[in-house]
């Protein structure tokens, strides 16, 4: 199919016009992630928050962004010049700043979701922005055009969560990472599940995606996770049955060179395994039987890991 | 701005060189079977135009009766009886 693209100039985010049936639509909460590190080169943020300006300027569709900040980024950051300016003369205008001290990326997740989730009402959706992007290259000005799509696809088709997409090849360290540990882990500790989730998407871990109020709601209310958060989010879609939309986002690098060292790519199967193991006792553990299968599964499980291991071992530097 | 109540023609392309019959089904048609088939060309090709509203919009292939993805579109969604379908937006 070769049809009008829905990318919008980066900078434009066009105000949304009523529906023909004229029945009120939810609000749209944005809420960005600060950058864990402070980058160097502030062109990428600058990017990013000119078009989060665009959106808090049409307080009709979106609610007041939000933007998670990090105390030790903030502590890390608080002789530089560079970041206190952009912190209250561009970040502050356009988002309310929360700090918060938070174990790792998931937990900003929870600290700005929740946020915004405390603001919202039944119907609204929430929209997760990582701020570590490229936003400045052509190929990040592409994906901050078709961002917009995520929420609007949940309120278009009355969907709950909507996964966006990053197209990379198949020896991205991110794809290769996904391939032998992501998915692998996932066919060892929930196969059913799994398999559904991989009908949608080839990029369970990403961090691009919309929730629904409802959703969010119950999903803030289960056991949260300091990583890996958007595997165990799609896990509880597919537990529920919840209605899932996966949506190209286009084709982008990280801000740091998208590259992963083995021993980044190890530690992330490794959490993977992590919060698979402890999702997994979490919903068996009434079973009379559960031990036994417990232990085989780690068997299994160990032997994934160390396959893993073997292969990203041959794969990346 | 586009405003959203613009109607756009689309167009669709099916690569199913030995299909015998393939139509396009959707939100749009209310998934009629009938109501958009779609034209094969000299390349064996199959194609259609259709007009839509800007917006998110569910749809698919029916070829030979077979529910089919389209493998160029930028999402996937599932219809209302729960069949995986393909998504497009419509700006």
């Amino acid at each position: 199919m070769k049809k009008s693209s829905s990318r919008r100039s980066p900078g434009r985010v066009a105000p949304r016009a009523a529906t023909a049936a004229q029945t009120p639509r939810g609000r749209i909460h944005p809420v960005v992630i600060y950058p864990f590190r402070q980058p160097a080169d502030l062109g990428h943020l600058e990017r990013l928050y000119a078009w989060v300006g665009e959106l808090a300027g049409d307080p009709g569709t979106y609610a007041r962004p939000v933007t998670v900040v990090d105390r030790k980024t903030h502590h890390a950051n608080a002789a530089s010049r560079g970041y206190l300016d952009f912190r209250t003369q561009t970040a502050a205008v356009c988002s309310d700043l929360v700090d918060a001290w938070c174990v790792d990326t998931c937990q900003m997740w929870y600290t700005g979701l929740g946020q915004a989730y405390d603001r919202g009402a039944a119907g609204d959706v929430y929209w997760l922005i990582p701020g570590d992007f490229n936003y400045g290259t052509p190929v990040g000005q592409e994906l901050l055009g078709r961002l917009h799509d995520l929420p609007e696809i949940l309120l278009d088709l009355d969907q709950d969560l909507c996964v966006g997409e990053i197209i990379t090849d198949h020896n991205n360290p991110k794809q290769l990472i996904d391939t032998y540990g992501t998915f692998a882990l996932l066919y060892t500790w929930f196969p059913k599940e799994a398999r559904e989730i991989r009908e949608y998407t080839e990029r369970p871990r990403s961090e691009f995606f919309a929730i629904r109020h409802e959703f969010l709601g119950e999903v803030l209310r289960q056991r949260w996770f300091a990583y890996e958060q958007t595997v165990v989010t799609l896990l509880h879609a597919v537990f529920q049955q919840k209605r899932i939309s996966r949506f190209c986002v286009g084709e982008i690098t990280d801000l740091h060179d998208g590259g992963e060292t083995l021993a980044s790519a190890l530690q992330q199967v490794e959490r993977t395994e992590r919060v698979l193991k402890t999702l997994w006792r979490a919903r068996h553990e009434g079973d009379p039987d559960w031990i036994a299968r417990y232990r085989l599964l780690e068997q299994q499980s160990e032997a994934v890991r160390r396959t893993a291991q073997i292969l990203l071992g041959n794969l990346l530097p | 701005m586009t405003p959203r109540t613009t109607i756009k023609p689309i167009n669709f392309i099916c690569m199913a060189p030995q299909a015998q019959a393939v139509s396009l089904v959707g939100d749009f048609n209310g998934w009629n079977v009938q109501s958009h088939p779609m034209r094969q060309g000299p390349d064996k090709s199959w194609t259609a135009t259709v007009d839509f509203k800007p917006g998110h919009h569910r749809y698919a292939f029916l070829v030979d009766g077979v529910l089919t993805l389209d493998p160029r579109a930028q999402g996937i969604t599932r219809n209302d009886q729960n069949q995986r379908v393909s998504l497009m937006p419509v700006s």
